[in-house]
């Protein structure tokens, strides 16, 4: 006790001596009855020395033990509690924080009450003060930049409380400011009398105790942000927090700190141990969070690390949140790779297609508006064009003649096309193309819109198919039919049976039949032939003939035919095509002109071709046979009076008279000709003997001796008849033997006529 | 008397319809008032934690708020449970957003030191403001006694005019609430029954209009979220907020510290229990409204289907 009073009375001794408590190897608080109570020396510590001590006696009065007091800067203060020489302590409460956070401690025992002029608080705050001189300082704003004094950090009215006003008022000064450390109020205060610094910062209540030992400060100093809040006693900047906790720490007894507590509790503010210290009571425990909270806000220690959050930490806070955003980036990465790979797809897709398109054989091409925007190599090659670069940007009637074969216009045609698909019909035309070299290509055109990028008006789509070669077939089919139809001769079809499937119209003119009848039947055929010339038409390939036929009416035809079979595409003989044609009139006019040729039109026996034929036929059969034939040569005597007395007709009648009777004398075997004028020649068949012949010559003579009434006349003339016999010794023609009875007809003249002679051989 | 206010104030509704329409643009304007209770929204004030969007309109009682709302000039206000009602049925429809305070001892009546019992209120001049807070109370208290508002010799003023009355004699008992209580108390009057008793009935709420409420969804919340800062405050830093509230109040922070000892002040959580659908306040808004429609003092019962929500609330305490 009485060291204590000695050392408060001697400040620089005391520091030495406090020194060497601090120092001592043996704690204090080992003792039993002994209890220590450290205290912030937050102002010079014989001061503080001083202020405490009478709390220290009458704490010791009522406990019954000896307390001591000992006044710490932080720093001793946070040694000592490491090595557990105090057992007690008082201090700010961010320091108070500062300690708690370092050792576990039971806590908070009471919060002091400071009392002022009768006014008690339980509150604290920090005040700022400038040299009242230092106009251009008048707010927080000003004190951007200047230079701050201040106890330390850890001093809740001396640093902590401005600092969080100034970060609310936007100033962070641990960046923008200088700031001196000075290790108490005193000291801080004193720098900013000196000019050291600008500003200081102090905790409420020091300013006021100054103020009682040096009022000239009152004029000196002036306080930043004054607050003036009612009921407060202290000049104050900042807001307010609790005061000062007392604090026991873990080795200290639960009784004695029930002692002491309640020595505490017990303390009435008119007590000199209360009024020495300046504070009214102690009050329990107040909430320090908001303290906590203030320093967390200024990240100053120990709340200036931000905990070392672990994964796991956040997995377990947060652990739906972690579910739902890894389920949500999984399923964004799945959703990823599938669009990438549908997108690779869709490309490969599109290029096989785009190729697919563009190798199509069959010609395909993109119409926007009137031109061509795309086409494949197809549709290139279809107009012979050198690249598809000369298509494109060209409209369609580019290509096209003038005018299409039905007689449209070609672009007035496209346009009514285009305007049809683009109200979303599909159009198909067939439509000419002329091509550069002038040749021509038909193609089936079908046009159909396709909606691209949601416009409004569709692009075309136009595929052609070409029917070049079927509209030429079809037209060489029409021409075919043409010549069917329009052909003279009559063309029918039939199947392989030989009945009628087509015919065409001559058909039924030269038939006769009309459609239904001749459909179905057999076609006009030779009578004795009939089907079997099917037979030799399948096997020749060909069958051509002519012959006799009837029409429906029974008109006698003659009909030539040329059947020719069909072979199909399997090689079978499927269909008989026949032409025919209607030839009697043909085979009338060569009849008569035949005739024509063999016969004498006055007497209508053979003429001299037909005697000559009938003369070789004879001498054939006669060599063949072995019998003789004889050949006369019979010429009229004295014809010419006749003809020059009663004239041609008269001549005429005579020489019809003279053959008939010559006829028939003559047997039917016989050949009798007339070789012209009033010459005849007869060939005699079979001759028995000369003595026959010369009977048949007696009896010619009578009978063309026999008068004969001729224009009213009575007309006697003779002949004169030379004969040869054949075969004779030498071979000979029959010109020969015509001429060796000529020679005896002559004879036979010479000798008188109405006589007849044989041929002599060398004249005889 | 009361009568004829709200005729007064039921034209004012009527008026307050041709009023031009606050644009989206205007600050949500908020009718309060000098209560323990409303001390975090002047503390959020104070702290710059209200944006721009939110405009505190300061009256000195609950008519002004109430008169404010029905002439359309307030877009909200901070008022008692009753008060809201008495707004609704007046022809304001009101959605209540937040509950500030419910009164544990705050609302108390306060007589000459000769009463010794609410009986003996019998023939005594007792001032209340019947349109406010304390006329539900004076009707509870008096129900409690078995008297009627005929026994007693009703003084409806003011509450800020009780002080004045009872200096001046006009009244022997008062129902008030604090700081008029505290004041009351220091110049003699002594409490003899007071809001402890009637638990769950009082309580003090965030109330906005329809038209705000359709318009300005953004600004309320805004608003309810200044208050449950200033809450935080409040209780996180009641050290310096006693101090403030003192200063505003004029008054000494130890009678803060006993008023706010007379409210609960019930945190977000409670708050969504309390607004929640068929929760305490929709009940004690039903009972009221009945009560005070056969007392008289409320012209029609008003018909809500919800008179709470929960949907301006934070979502979550900082």
């Amino acid at each position: 006790m009485s060291w204590l009073s000695v050392l408060a009375g001697n400040p620089g001794r005391a520091i030495a001596l406090l020194v060497l408590l601090v120092l001592a190897p043996l704690p204090v608080a080992a003792e039993a009855d002994s209890v220590t109570l450290g205290v912030l020396g937050y102002r010079p510590a014989p001061l503080v020395m001083a202020k405490y001590q009478p709390l220290a006696d009458y704490l010791s009065r009522e406990t019954g033990r000896d307390i001591t007091i000992r006044v710490l800067a932080q720093e001793e203060m946070d040694r000592a509690v490491a090595s557990n020489r105090i057992d007690f302590f008082l201090t700010n409460p961010a320091h108070f924080l500062m300690i708690r956070s370092e050792r576990s401690l039971t806590g908070v025992l009471a919060t002091l009450q400071r009392d002022w002029n009768g006014i008690t608080t339980g509150s604290i705050g920090g005040v700022i003060i400038a040299r009242a001189g230092r106009s251009d300082i008048q707010t927080l704003e000003d004190l951007r930049g200047k230079s701050i004094a201040t106890p330390g950090l850890h001093y809740l009215g001396g640093y902590q409380a401005q600092a969080l006003e100034l970060q609310s008022a936007g100033l962070d000064i641990r960046r923008d400011n200088r700031i001196i450390y000075l290790g108490n109020h005193d000291r801080v205060v004193r720098a900013v009398l000196t000019g050291d610094t600008d500003i200081g910062f102090i905790r409420t209540g020091v300013l006021e105790e100054l103020l009682q030992e040096e009022p000239g400060l009152e004029t000196a100093l002036k306080v930043i942000n004054a607050q003036n809040l009612r009921g407060y006693p202290f000049r104050l900047s900042t807001r307010l927090y609790p005061e000062w906790p007392l604090v026991s720490l873990p080795h200290v007894d639960s009784r004695t700190i029930r002692q002491i507590a309640s020595a505490l509790f017990a303390l009435e503010p008119d007590d000199p141990a209360a009024v020495a210290a300046g504070l009214a009571s102690f009050a329990p425990p107040a909430d320090y969070q908001s303290v906590e909270h203030l320093t967390r806000s200024l990240r100053l220690p120990p709340y200036d690390q931000v905990p070392q959050v672990t994964w796991l930490d956040v997995l377990h806070q947060y652990r739906l949140w972690v579910a739902v955003v890894t389920v949500l980036v999984l399923l964004l990465l799945a959703t990823s790779i599938w669009l990438g790979r549908k997108k690779r797809q869709l490309s490969r897709e599109s290029r096989r297609l785009q190729e697919l398109v563009a190798s199509w054989p069959q010609p395909m091409l993109m119409i926007r508006g009137r031109a061509l925007s795309d086409c494949n190599r197809a549709a290139v090659e279809l107009l012979e064009c050198r690249s598809a670069a000369d298509m494109l940007g060209q409209p369609l009637e580019r290509f096209s003649p003038e005018s299409q074969p039905d007689g449209q216009d070609s672009a007035r045609k496209l346009v009514g096309l285009l305007q049809r698909v683009q109200v979303g019909d599909v159009a198909q035309s067939e439509w000419l193309f002329c091509r550069e070299d002038g040749s021509h290509v038909w193609v089936d055109m079908t046009l159909a819109p396709v909606y691209e990028n949601d416009d409004d008006t569709p692009s075309v789509l136009c595929s052609w198919y070409n029917i070049t070669r079927r509209k030429q077939a079809e037209e060489r089919q029409r021409l075919a039919l043409k010549v069917f139809e329009n052909a003279r001769e009559a063309i029918f079809i039939t199947d392989a049976h030989g009945v009628v499937i087509d015919t065409n119209e001559a058909y039924f003119l030269i038939t006769g039949w009309d459609r239904n009848t001749a459909i179905g039947r057999l076609p006009p055929l030779p009578v004795d032939e009939g089907s079997s010339i099917l037979v030799a038409a399948r096997k020749h390939g060909v069958w051509s003939g002519e012959f006799a036929s009837r029409n429906r009416d029974g008109r006698r035809l003659i009909l030539s035919l040329t059947l020719s079979s069909v072979v199909d595409d399997q090689g079978e003989k499927s269909h008989f095509v026949g032409v025919f044609s209607d030839i009697t009139r043909l085979k009338e006019t060569e009849k008569k002109l035949r005739t024509m040729a063999h016969y004498d039109a006055l007497t209508n026996l053979p003429n001299r071709v037909l005697f000559a034929e009938r003369l070789q036929q004879a001498m054939a059969q006669a060599r063949r046979q072995e019998y003789r034939l004889a050949v006369l040569y019979i010429d009229l005597d004295k014809f010419k009076p006749v003809n020059d007395a009663f004239g041609h007709d008269a001549g005429d009648q005579l020489l019809v008279e003279v053959a008939r009777r010559l006829r028939t004398v003559l047997r039917e075997e016989d050949t009798l000709a007339r070789l012209g004028g009033d010459e005849f020649a007869a060939i005699v068949v079979n001759v028995a003997d000369v003595d026959a012949i010369e009977n048949l010559m007696d009896r010619l003579l009578t009978a063309v001796a026999e008068p004969v009434w001729v224009a009213d006349h009575m007309v006697e003339v003779s002949a004169s008849v030379g004969y040869t016999l054949y075969p004779q010794p030498v071979e000979l023609d029959g010109d020969q033997l015509l001429r060796q009875a000529d020679q005896a007809m002559y004879q036979a003249k010479n000798t008188g006529r109405n006589g007849y002679c044989g041929f002599s051989g060398t004249g005889s | 008397m009361h009568r004829r206010r709200f005729l007064q104030l039921s034209l004012a509704a009527g008026l307050a319809a041709s009023l031009p329409g606050c644009g989206r643009g205007d600050p949500l304007r908020v009718g309060i008032h000098p209560w323990i209770g409303y001390e975090p929204l002047y503390l959020a004030e104070e702290f710059g934690w209200l944006p721009d969007t939110v405009q505190l309109v300061k009256g000195s009682a609950a008519r002004d708020s109430m008169s404010g709302l029905l002439s359309g000039q307030l877009d909200a206000a901070a008022l008692t449970l009753d008060e809201a009602l008495r707004v609704c049925s007046a022809g304001v429809d009101l959605r209540l957003v937040a509950v500030t305070n419910v009164s544990v001892g705050a609302d108390m009546l306060l007589v000459r030191p000769d009463i010794t019992a609410i009986e003996q209120l019998k023939g005594r001049a007792v001032g209340v403001e019947l349109n406010g807070v304390s006329g539900v109370m004076l009707l509870h208290l008096l129900e409690r006694a078995g008297l009627t508002t005929g026994d007693i010799s009703v003084v409806d003023i003011p509450v800020d005019q009780h002080l004045e009355a009872w200096n001046n004699g006009l009244i022997d008992a008062s129902v008030c609430y604090q700081p008029v209580a505290a004041r009351l108390e220091q110049a003699g009057a002594v409490s003899l029954f007071d809001s402890r008793e009637l638990p769950d009935t009082i309580f003090d709420v965030l109330a906005v209009t329809h038209r705000a409420e359709g318009r300005q969804p953004g600004p309320i919340k805004d608003l309810v979220a200044g208050h449950f800062a200033g809450y935080r405050y409040l209780v996180r830093n009641l050290h310096d907020a006693v101090y403030r509230i003192a200063t505003r109040q004029g008054m000494a922070p130890e009678l803060i510290r006993q008023a706010l000892a007379t409210v609960m002040l019930p945190d977000l959580a409670a708050n969504q229990r309390y607004l929640a659908k068929n929760g305490t306040i929709e009940t004690t808004a039903i009972r009221l409204a009945g009560l005070l429609e056969r007392e008289g003092l409320m012209d029609k019962h008003p018909e809500h289907e919800r008179i709470a929500s929960q949907q301006f609330l934070p979502r979550r305490a900082e």
